[in-house]
C-alpha cells in the first residue's frame, strides 16, 4: 500500500464484499493497517460492531500472536459479514 | 597322399557347412505393453469479467457497463472453470495520472468442482471520486492478472 497522498483522493471508507455460487465458498477483505488501527476500531469500521475484533483475530492467528501488537501495513484478513 | 586327400575332401566341406550354419535369428524383446494414459482434470481458469453496478441472483452482472455514478456499487462478475483449489483475487484501483491508489482488495476462495460464477463489488458511502479506475483479478496468487478491467467514474 503507497504511503498516503496528499493528492489522492481518501479511500478509506470503501467497502468491498465478495460470492461464489461455488458452495463453501470463503469470501474475506484484505485490510492494511494504518498507524492508529486497532482491532477493534478495524472491526467497527467493517462490521459496526467493536466486539467483532475476535472474529478478525481468530482470521489471522497466522500473523497475529497478540490481538494487542498490530502494525501499520500489515495485511489482515477480515471475514465477510454473516 | 591323393586317396587321403580325396577321402578327407567330404569331411571338410561337411565342416565348412557346418562353420557357416546361420545363426538363429535373435530372441525379439518382450514387448512391453504401452502405459495407460492418464487425463488430469482441468486446472481452474477465468474466463473473463464483466462490470456492472447490479448484479442477479445468478451473481452475473445484469447490464455490462464501463462507466459508472459516484453512489453506484460496482460489481465485478468473473466466471471461473476447471477444478482444484481456487484463490481469486479482486484488486481495485484509482489512477491519477502517473499516480496509482489500491482501493480495495478482496479474495474469494474455494475447491472447485466445476463451472461457478463469482463476484466482487465496492461501495463508497461518500462517493466515487471521478476519474479512472480499474480492477484486477489474480488466479492462485499468479504474479500477474488474468484479467484487467478499466472504468471511469463521472
Amino acid at each position: 500500500m503507497p504511503p498516503e497522498d496528499d493528492d489522492m483522493p481518501d479511500f478509506s471508507d470503501v467497502q468491498g464484499g465478495a460470492s461464489s455460487t461455488a458452495p463453501a465458498a470463503k469470501a474475506y477483505e484484505v485490510y492494511v493497517v494504518k498507524s492508529g488501527d486497532s482491532l477493534s476500531k478495524i472491526a467497527k469500521q467493517h462490521y459496526g460492531n467493536a466486539n467483532e475484533w475476535k472474529r478478525i483475530f481468530e482470521a489471522n492467528t497466522d500473523v497475529l500472536k497478540d490481538p494487542d501488537k498490530i502494525f501499520p501495513g500489515q495485511k489482515l484478513k477480515i471475514p465477510a459479514k454473516g | 597322399m591323393k586317396k587321403l586327400t580325396a577321402s578327407l575332401f567330404p569331411l571338410l566341406l561337411v565342416g565348412a557347412q557346418a562353420c557357416s550354419k546361420s545363426e538363429p535369428p535373435p530372441t525379439p524383446p518382450p514387448t512391453v505393453a504401452a502405459a495407460p494414459t492418464t487425463t488430469l482434470p482441468p486446472a481452474p481458469s477465468v474466463s473473463g469479467a464483466t462490470l456492472g453496478n447490479a448484479i442477479g441472483a445468478d451473481k452475473k452482472v445484469s447490464a455490462a457497463s464501463e462507466t459508472f455514478a459516484a453512489k453506484d456499487t460496482i460489481y465485478a462478475s468473473v466466471e471461473t472453470a476447471g477444478t482444484g483449489h481456487v484463490k481469486l483475487r479482486a484488486v481495485w484501483s484509482f489512477t491519477k495520472g502517473t499516480k496509482t491508489a489500491q482501493v480495495n482488495e478482496s479474495v474469494l476462495e474455494f475447491e472447485s468442482a466445476g463451472p461457478a460464477v463469482n463476484e466482487f463489488h465496492v461501495s463508497k458511502p461518500s462517493g466515487w471520486p471521478h476519474g479512472d479506475y480499474k480492477v484486477e483479478i489474480f488466479v492462485n496468487d499468479a504474479a500477474a492478472p488474468a484479467v484487467t478491467k478499466s472504468f471511469k467514474v463521472g
